[in-house]
């Protein structure tokens, strides 16, 4: 079969009607065929929406308790950070070599315990920053911005959320180093103003970064985001580069 | 000078007068990605919103009601352990749930080889319909606009699509249900699908599909 062969069977196979000797040669095509693979996409975002012609029926209450259940077992079970302290009685075999084992050992499994306690402590924090975070974007009337790294800071991600009082918060990745007595800056940008600012912050040594800010009144529903690198005490006007904007929404 | 500043960094500019996010794309990208961060309360959150519709199609697909509560069960978890596998450049939120729904529908429908039910008798037997006021992601002008273009279509065209769609069947499948030759089988369901597609343009982008 040629490409135009497998291009007449996608439609087929968006409404997983191909039998199965086809299928699988189709299979092996899309793995090798990005333009297959993109025309695919398309055809299922089509039969998609045949999903709502049924009429909506609502689950019962029973379903979420079970699903909930089954992902609270599953964030228990991962929680769980095992700490391998066992407590040999070496000091019953002291000897002078005995001895210097039991110090570089005991030494190293207090470094293990402090690095196991400082991931620990980070994991925690992430996780009650990434539950306030989503706490925020799933309150009523909320919105979210993407903001996307440029030039300089090609490759970073941002999440801009905020909701109708203008509480916001921003949630970055990849995001460059900072060079000493640097930090990023966020940036209200309305039309025929000058631009607003934020506050600053600076990255973790894996470029996470998260900021909580106070969206001007001006800036609701009408703004573009932005990212600059400033000095760390901030700036009322941007001097850089812009390293991050918010992505086209439309 | 902000405005020069703004004026050296043009490319912002053409972004200046499009700026509200499309809440519900944006609003679904935001939790998968939270899910994907096991984040409990985001996928509360999408199941909330989502389970109206896809219960329903469940129901449609699988036309009982204990099989479709424990699909619907599977297919939440499964978002919860591959919501990091979801690629927004690749498409929809709403595409990739409803795609990873029927999928596992059609298969628990395959496994209970039960494709011989009465496709009248039963959804509205075994299902609490709701208002659709009451479905947060999709009003009833979403329903209005697909079932208008489906019913648009010549019948056998429509026949084809929904004998794929809801009841699973294949194109030989259908060729020997409908007493039809295969080769007809698969221009009516590449065609039918087409047609949607045409009736549809200009319009799935403000309805969320």
């Amino acid at each position: 079969m040629v490409h135009e062969d497998y291009k007449e069977m996608i439609p087929a196979r968006a409404l997983s009607a191909l039998d199965a000797a086809e299928e699988r040669a189709l299979n092996e095509h899309l793995d090798n065929c990005s333009e297959c693979r993109k025309e695919l996409e398309e055809w299922q975002a089509t039969a998609a929406a045949l999903a709502v012609v049924p009429a909506p029926v609502e689950p019962s209450p029973a379903v979420r308790e079970r699903i909930l259940s089954e992902v609270r077992k599953d964030l228990s079970t991962a929680e769980v950070i095992p700490f391998s302290s066992r407590t040999r009685n070496v000091w019953r075999s002291f000897g002078s070599l005995g001895a210097i084992a039991a110090v570089v050992l005991f030494a190293a499994l207090i470094i293990s315990l402090i690095v196991l306690w400082q991931q620990n402590r980070t994991m925690k924090e992430d996780l009650a920053q990434s539950k306030e975070f989503v706490e925020l974007v799933t309150t009523p009337g909320a919105k979210v911005s993407e903001l996307k790294g440029i030039d300089l800071g090609a490759g970073a991600t941002a999440t801009l959320a905020y909701d109708k009082t203008g509480h916001a918060m921003l949630m970055a990745d990849k995001l460059p180093n900072v060079p000493q007595g640097k930090a990023y800056q966020l940036w209200f940008i309305v039309k025929d103003k000058a631009p607003m600012p934020g506050k600053t912050f600076v990255p973790d040594n894996i470029g996470k970064g998260t900021l909580k800010d106070q969206m001007p009144a001006e800036a609701f529903g009408s703004a573009i985001f932005a990212i600059t690198v400033e000095p760390a005490a901030g700036v009322d006007a941007p001097t850089g580069p812009i390293y991050l904007r918010s992505s086209d929404v439309n | 000078m902000p405005f020069l500043w703004l004026k050296s960094n043009s490319r912002l500019r053409p972004y200046i007068h499009r700026l509200q996010p499309k809440p519900g794309q944006e609003d679904d990208v935001a939790l998968l990605k939270a899910i994907a961060g096991r984040n409990e309360p985001a996928l509360a959150q999408l199941y909330d919103r989502y389970r109206f519709i896809l219960f329903g199609l469940l129901i449609r697909i699988l036309n009982n009601r204990e099989e479709a509560e424990d699909v619907l069960q599977e297919v939440f978890l499964q978002v919860w352990r591959k919501a990091e596998n979801f690629d927004e450049s690749r498409g929809r939120p709403f595409t990739w749930l409803v795609t990873l729904a029927r999928s596992r529908g059609i298969d628990r429908l395959r496994t209970l080889a039960s494709r011989e039910r009465v496709a009248e008798a039963g959804a509205r037997e075994v299902s609490e319909v709701i208002s659709d006021a009451a479905t947060d992601a999709f009003k009833s002008e979403q329903r209005g606009l697909v079932t208008k273009a489906l019913a648009q279509l010549p019948d056998e065209q429509k026949r084809t699509l929904v004998l794929a769609y809801f009841d699973g069947l294949t194109q030989s499948e259908i060729a020997t249900r409908l007493g039809a030759p295969l080769g007809t089988v698969k221009t009516r369901m590449r065609t039918g699908l087409m047609n949607l597609r045409e009736l549809l343009a200009g319009k799935g982008e403000s309805f969320g599909f």
